[in-house]
């Protein structure tokens, strides 16, 4: 499903929002507890909130507020205690394995803090790597990495492996990965965590180059530069949302 | 001593008198103690065990297969002894039984007359030996004499055969255990990689890590050492237990010596260790954070 | 892409991957042999024994063919029994003895035996113990058919005349009956050993020859038996008839000679086990640590929508390449040790030469080796399949890739 799709799916005319339209995401009351040896820690403790398709929105707090744990909830990594996620009017966190799974393939994109690039496949095959997941044919697929890899500005990289690139290449081929099955939704955490000033502006670049062709980006950071580029800003601390910023 | 071999049958009889033929030679020469009419003879474990006979049990031994009891080739015996096989490799897959006559008593029943198939001499010393050999083999009255130790290098040719080849099975599970050692190592050593690169990162100079790696493959080595002989003694325990049962033999089929117990240790170890502090070393060389996969 | 994938996997640790395809070579090699010693020595028996299609042997009572120096009196009645059986088409007699071969003293005298040779009475027209090489069968009076190892330690070649004897009296030392043979032919014996001098006479001329001892005798006695009949009852009566000999069938012979040498079909079992074990373990080890080293990437496989199933049929690939690698080089291995090993056990006294320990069957081989690649397939899936179970966002948190 294209955004575009996805936008007349959900009944979205601009990236904007039209009000009175069922958002893409909708979080409510959502709870996650951890098991960590005998204590049980509350990492989120009653989050809602809803994101429009086409929204660029940034989760910002402190460490250990519950930004990633409420990403992986997002991205049906993981489930939720208590509360429902809705993505496209789907209960993520009632998915069985195989649905969850299905769905972080086809509808999510995932960008991770370190890249999570496998070591001993090149750029183009890492890309690849989803689509042959998804069943596309080896030329179609093939063809998809190129073009990929020419949109994050690495057409000439395609043959390298992980360890020949910088980071911020590196990252280009995740956030490449990420679009490979043209998923409606991006969720990046703390894309820019592991890079420089001037890498993470490339980044954010392209995100915004992303966001502007429809894709609604959520991304988890630290970086105020990141935070600021997007239209939405959402505060946490200790497992609760404390201000959003519309 | 001198032996007659040859094969004969083996009627049971119960009770009854002493069959023909029975009567003393030794009668006619004064001066010889008289033989008696039913004669002692010792037959082998296997024979007692498969006939169900007791010592004090009659039978009958024929020269001939399928003759009569009252045939002149043919003899009533009573069981005396039993004689258990020896541990002679050479004669473990032969199924056939023993029995052991007077030696006058077998010529008669094989129709051998006054021959025998061989002497066996008893010698002063080895020079003694020598001389015997040159005078018999001189004299050559249609026969040679050989020393014992010539007949036992040749006889025991088929035991030759069967010890080279487990020597070269041996040598095969050898390799295949040596390669499966050192791969195990490997992976253990390299299984260590992030403490490895912690260690490191800390400032623990590459001396030490390698030495505790290549002590933790030595402590392995030598553990799996020790109960790969525990393992080794016990299933020789049960080869020897299951083979003698099946060839009703006291052969020894496998035995842990010291020499073999001591030969799998130092290989083991010397295997584990070189293993361990190959992979370590290799290791210790990695920069840290490569270690980490960075 | 995801053999791709395995291959690159494999690739990543290029020593463990080759001592661990070394290691599954070497038990394919080991176990591929112990088959072949399993079924290769009664495939080899039951071949030699057939070899001219004689199912049926009357030996002495008691013994085994040529087991003993023990012969069949009233030779003719014999033959007469077992021949007045119709399922019986074919008989062939056969009289075992020492020849010996004089030589000429310096003198012009006589001096002792030049060479000593098995020989066998045989009837040509009937005969299953050689196959003709050079020259024609020796049909009457005094002609033989000689080995090769016979005309090597006489030095003798086919025309040649030579004095031979038989029924050595070693006290008179006397020969019972000596006669100038013709060499009239090359054989290959299938029973005797190679290295053996073996020499084939007409049955009646080493019957004269050996005297006594010969005289209306015979060591063995071969049968073929009709198509269709039942062998075993062939074997059954002629028993019951003929109570004074042992009727062997070609079963009956194989199941003593199993007996005998079951010590090997033992061994090959046992070490056929341990081989099949140390492959399945050394495969098992390398997999489960490979995938634990890789926690985090199959986490991140499982993040960006990669199924259960297709993980654990990634890592079962890898398994699967392995032991396919190392069965393949484990077979060439295998079949080298094999001939090297048959030699040795070749060595064995009084074994025929066309006897085999190990004998290659195809089907033994793919069942072997494909049952040793089914354990490495099997080998990778439980630690996989425990892998892709882990919860994904703890297992990307604990597990830094990248």
């Amino acid at each position: 499903m294209t955004p575009q799709e996805l936008a007349d799916a959900v009944g979205v005319v601009d990236g904007a929002g039209r009000r009175g339209a069922p958002p893409l995401i909708r979080v409510a009351g959502v709870e996650r507890d951890y098991r960590m040896g005998e204590e049980t820690v509350h990492a989120l403790r009653g989050v809602s909130f809803d994101v429009a398709a086409g929204e660029w929105l940034a989760v910002v707090g402190p460490s250990g507020c519950g930004k990633s744990t409420l990403l992986n909830l997002l991205g049906a990594v993981d489930r939720p205690s208590r509360g429902t996620v809705r993505i496209a009017g789907e209960d993520v966190g009632a998915m069985d394995d195989r649905a969850a799974t299905s769905f972080r393939l086809r509808r999510v994109g995932f960008v991770f803090q370190r890249f999570y690039l496998m070591p001993m496949l090149t750029a183009r095959e890492n890309v690849e790597l989803p689509m042959a997941e998804a069943g596309v044919g080896r030329a179609e697929r093939q063809a998809r990495a190129r073009e990929l890899l020419a949109y994050v500005g690495l057409a000439p990289r395609e043959r390298h492996r992980p360890a020949q690139l910088s980071g911020g290449e590196q990252q280009r081929v995740a956030i490449a990965r990420a679009l490979a099955n043209r998923p409606a939704l991006l969720l990046a955490d703390e894309p820019t965590g592991e890079l420089d000033a001037r890498t993470g502006a490339e980044i954010i670049d392209l995100l915004g180059r992303l966001h502007a062709e429809g894709t609604t980006i959520l991304v988890v950071t630290h970086d105020e530069t990141l935070a600021q580029a997007g239209g939405r800003r959402i505060h946490m601390r200790d497992g609760l949302v404390e201000r959003d910023d519309k | 001593m001198a032996r007659v071999l040859g094969a004969l049958a083996v009627a049971p009889v119960l009770g009854g008198a002493p069959g023909p033929g029975a009567a003393s030679v030794a009668e006619a020469q004064p001066g010889v103690r008289p033989i008696p009419a039913v004669r002692g003879v010792a037959v082998d474990e296997r024979l007692r065990d498969d006939l169900g006979v007791c010592l004090g049990d009659r039978v009958v031994l024929l020269g001939r297969p399928g003759d009569g009891r009252d045939s002149a080739l043919a003899d009533t015996v009573r069981i005396d002894a039993f004689v258990r096989r020896g541990a002679d490799p050479s004669e473990v897959a032969r199924a056939e039984y023993r029995v052991r006559l007077h030696l006058d008593q077998l010529q008669r029943l094989a129709a051998y007359d006054n021959r025998v198939d061989r002497f066996a001499v008893a010698t002063r010393d080895s020079a003694a030996t020598e001389r015997v050999l040159g005078a018999v083999n001189e004299a050559a009255f249609g026969f040679r004499a050989h020393r014992s130790r010539d007949v036992a290098v040749r006889t025991s040719r088929t035991f030759q055969v069967v010890q080279r080849f487990h020597r070269a099975i041996g040598v095969i599970t050898v390799v295949a255990s040596a390669v499966f050692l050192l791969c195990i190592l490997l992976l253990k050593v390299d299984e260590r990689r992030r403490d490895v690169a912690a260690l490191r990162l800390m400032g623990i100079s590459r001396r030490t890590v390698v030495g505790a790696l290549v002590l933790e493959a030595s402590l392995v080595s030598l553990l799996g050492s020790a109960l790969g002989l525990g393992v080794g003694w016990a299933v020789t325990q049960g080869i020897n237990w299951y083979y003698q049962g099946v060839y009703r033999t006291p052969l020894l089929f496998a035995l842990v010596t010291p020499g073999v117990a001591l030969f799998a240790v130092t290989l083991s170890l010397a295997l584990g260790v070189g293993a361990g502090f190959l992979a370590a070393r290799r290791m210790a060389r990695t920069a840290p954070l490569a270690l980490f996969g960075r | 892409m995801r053999l791709a994938l395995a291959a690159a996997t494999l690739l990543r640790h290029r020593t463990r991957t080759l001592l661990a395809v070394l290691g599954v070579a070497v038990s394919a090699a080991l176990l591929l042999d112990m088959v072949m010693l399993a079924g290769g020595m009664r495939e080899s028996f039951r071949d030699l024994l057939l070899v001219r299609g004689y199912q049926l042997r009357l030996s002495p009572k008691g013994t085994l063919p040529f087991d003993s120096d023990a012969t069949m009196e009233r030779a003719a009645a014999l033959l007469a029994a077992v021949r007045a059986d119709p399922r019986i088409v074919a008989v062939s007699p056969i009289l075992g003895g020492q020849l010996h071969v004089l030589g000429a003293a310096p003198d012009g005298g006589e001096s002792g035996p030049a060479a000593t040779a098995f020989a066998m009475g045989l009837d040509a027209r009937v005969q299953g113990d050689y196959e003709l090489v050079r020259g024609r069968h020796a049909v009457a009076g005094a002609e033989l058919v000689a080995s090769p190892a016979f005309l090597r330690a006489t030095g003798a070649g086919v025309g040649d005349t030579l004095d031979v004897a038989a029924g050595f009296d070693p006290q008179l030392r006397q020969y019972a009956g000596r006669c100038r043979a013709v060499v009239v032919g090359e054989g290959r014996f299938f029973y005797t050993p190679g290295e053996q001098p073996v020499a084939a006479l007409p049955l009646a001329t080493l019957q004269a020859m050996r005297g006594e001892e010969g005289r209306d005798r015979l060591s063995l006695v071969m049968a073929r038996v009709a198509d269709g009949a039942d062998v075993e009852q062939v074997r059954a009566e002629l028993q019951r008839r003929v109570p004074r000999v042992s009727a062997i069938s070609t079963a009956t012979a194989l199941a003593q000679v199993e007996q005998r040498l079951s010590y090997f079909r033992q061994l090959a079992f046992i070490l056929g086990a341990i081989s099949l074990a140390i492959g399945f373990l050394l495969v098992t080890t390398l997999v489960t640590v490979s995938v634990n080293e890789r926690v985090g990437e199959i986490a991140v496989l499982r993040a960006i929508g990669v199924s259960r199933a297709h993980v654990v049929q990634q890592i079962v690939l890898e398994g699967s390449a392995l032991s396919l690698a190392g069965a393949a080089l484990g077979l060439a291995l295998g079949l080298v040790t094999a001939r090297y090993l048959n030699a040795i056990l070749g060595d064995f006294p009084g074994l025929p030469a066309a006897f085999a320990f190990f004998v290659f069957r195809p089907i033994d081989a793919w069942r072997a080796l494909g049952l040793l690649v089914l354990s490495g397939v099997l080998a990778g899936v439980y630690p996989s399949w425990r892998a892709a179970s882990l919860p994904i966002a703890t297992t990307l948190r604990e597990e830094a890739v990248g």
